[in-house]
C-alpha cells in the first residue's frame, strides 16, 4: 500500500526559507570538487610556461644554428681569401695585358688592308675592264676604270661590274653603298672611263 | 588593492602557478631581448655568405688564370720590339728603305708626319691609350707586283701598320710604265 504522505519536490524545498542562518565561509572551506580548480590553474600555468620555454629554446637553437653557419662561412672565407686576393691581382694584370693586345687589334683592324683590297679587286676584275687608279680615304674608295669595247656595249659592262662590286661579300665588310659616279669617254683612246664610289661603313670609318 | 598578507597568502596557495608565471615572464623577456640577435646574426650570415660565394667564385674562375696570364704576358712581351718611337726618326725611316730594297721599288718621297708635339697632343686627348699612332707619308714607284709586295710587307711586317689613305695610279696612259702608290700610313708606337 502506498504511503499517503507525499514527498516534497526539490522546487518546493528550494522555495522554503532556510530554517536557520548559514554561517559557512565558503572561501575558507576546502575545495570539495572532484577535480580541484587549483589543478586546472596549475596545468594551465605549466602549459603556458612550457610553450614559452619551447619558444625560447627554439629561438636559441636558431641562434646557435646561425652562429655555426657564420663560423663555417668565416672559416671558408679565411681559407679562400689569400688565394682569391692573389687571383684578383693576377686578373687585373691579365686585363691590363689583354687591353694592350685589344688596342693593337683595334688599331690594325680599324682600316681595310690596301693590299687585300687590291688583290680582291684584281681577282674579280672582268676581262673587258681595266683599273686606271684608285683612291682610298676615310669616306670611301674611289675607283677609276676603263671599259674596253664599243660604247653601247661598254656601258652595259660598267653596269654589270657595278652589280658585281655590290655583290662582293668581302667588299661589303667595309663598304655599305657602291655607286657609279660618272661615265665619260676618253678622247684619246675612245674608251669609256667610269668612276665608282664605294662609301665606307659609318662604324668602320670612324678613326680608332 | 591586495595587501601584503593577502598577496603572500595567494602566492602560498598557488605556489606552482606563480612560479610558472614568473618563469614564463622571464623566458618571454629573455626571448624578446635575444630576438634582436636573431636578425643581426641573419644579416651577418647573409653578408658572410655573399663574401664566401664571391671568393669561391673567384677561385673557380681563376682555375686556368695562371696559364692564361702566362700566354697573354708572352704575347705582350712580343709587342714591345714591334713598336716604333716617335723620336727615333732615322730608325723609323730606315724601316721603309729596307722595304724598298727588299721589294725593288723606289721611294720617291718619304717623311714622318708625326712629331713629339703631335704625339703629346694625341696622348692628352687619349689618356687611356697605351700606344700612339706615328704617321708617315710616302710615295712608292714600281711595277704592280712589286708595289703589292711592298704593301703586303708593310701591312704584315715587323711593325703594326695601317693605311689611313692610299692612292694607286699608273704613270703612263698606255699602261706600259710603272705605277705610283701614295700612302699615308700609321705605325703603332710609344710616345
Amino acid at each position: 500500500m502506498l504511503s499517503l504522505r507525499r514527498k516534497k519536490t526539490d522546487a518546493a524545498v528550494s522555495q522554503e526559507p532556510p530554517w536557520h542562518p548559514n554561517f559557512r565561509n565558503f572561501e575558507r572551506l576546502p575545495d570539495t570538487k572532484v577535480v580541484r580548480t587549483a589543478f586546472f590553474i596549475n596545468v594551465g600555468a605549466i602549459a603556458l610556461t612550457a610553450m614559452v620555454a619551447l619558444w625560447f629554446a627554439f629561438q636559441e637553437y636558431e641562434l646557435r644554428d646561425l652562429r655555426l653557419q657564420i663560423d663555417a662561412w668565416q672559416q671558408e672565407i679565411d681559407r679562400n681569401k689569400p688565394p682569391s686576393t692573389r687571383a684578383v691581382a693576377q686578373f687585373r694584370k691579365f686585363q691590363e695585358e689583354a687591353s694592350r693586345i685589344q688596342e693593337i687589334n683595334t688599331f690594325v683592324t680599324a682600316r681595310p688592308a690596301v693590299s687585300d683590297l687590291l688583290v680582291q679587286l684584281g681577282q674579280t676584275l672582268p676581262a673587258n675592264i681595266a683599273i686606271d687608279g684608285l683612291e682610298l680615304r676615310d669616306t670611301g674608295l674611289r675607283l677609276i676604270a676603263s671599259v674596253r669595247g664599243a660604247p653601247e656595249l661598254a656601258s652595259g659592262h660598267a653596269s654589270t661590274y657595278l652589280a658585281q662590286l655590290r655583290a662582293n661579300a668581302r667588299l661589303a665588310e667595309w663598304f655599305e653603298q657602291i655607286e657609279l659616279q660618272s661615265i665619260n669617254r676618253n678622247q684619246q683612246t675612245g674608251r669609256l672611263v667610269v668612276e665608282y664610289l664605294l662609301k665606307t661603313k659609318k662604324e668602320k670609318g670612324a678613326k680608332k | 588593492m591586495m595587501s601584503n598578507e593577502e598577496l603572500f597568502a595567494f602566492v602560498k596557495k598557488n605556489r606552482l602557478a606563480v612560479a610558472c608565471g614568473v618563469l614564463s615572464v622571464g623566458l618571454a623577456l629573455a626571448a624578446y631581448y635575444r630576438g634582436d640577435g636573431l636578425a643581426e646574426n641573419q644579416a651577418v650570415l647573409d653578408q658572410k655568405a655573399v663574401e664566401g660565394r664571391r671568393l669561391a667564385l673567384n677561385l673557380k674562375n681563376a682555375a686556368q688564370l695562371d696559364e692564361q696570364l702566362a700566354a697573354v704576358s708572352a704575347a705582350a712581351a712580343e709587342i714591345k720590339p714591334r713598336l716604333v718611337r716617335v723620336d727615333e726618326l732615322a730608325n723609323n725611316l730606315q724601316y721603309f728603305y729596307k722595304l724598298e730594297a727588299e721589294t725593288g721599288t723606289r721611294l720617291s718621297q718619304l717623311q714622318q708626319t708625326a712629331n713629339a708635339a703631335s704625339v703629346a697632343r694625341w696622348t692628352k686627348t687619349n689618356p687611356k691609350a697605351a700606344f700612339v699612332p706615328i704617321g708617315f707619308s710616302l710615295s712608292v714607284e714600281g711595277e704592280y707586283p712589286a708595289l703589292l709586295d711592298f704593301l703586303r710587307r708593310l701591312e704584315n711586317g715587323t711593325h703594326y701598320a695601317r693605311a689611313v689613305a692610299a692612292s694607286v695610279n699608273i704613270l703612263k696612259p698606255d699602261r706600259s710604265g710603272p705605277y705610283v702608290l701614295q700612302l699615308n700610313v700609321e705605325l703603332l708606337g710609344t710616345p
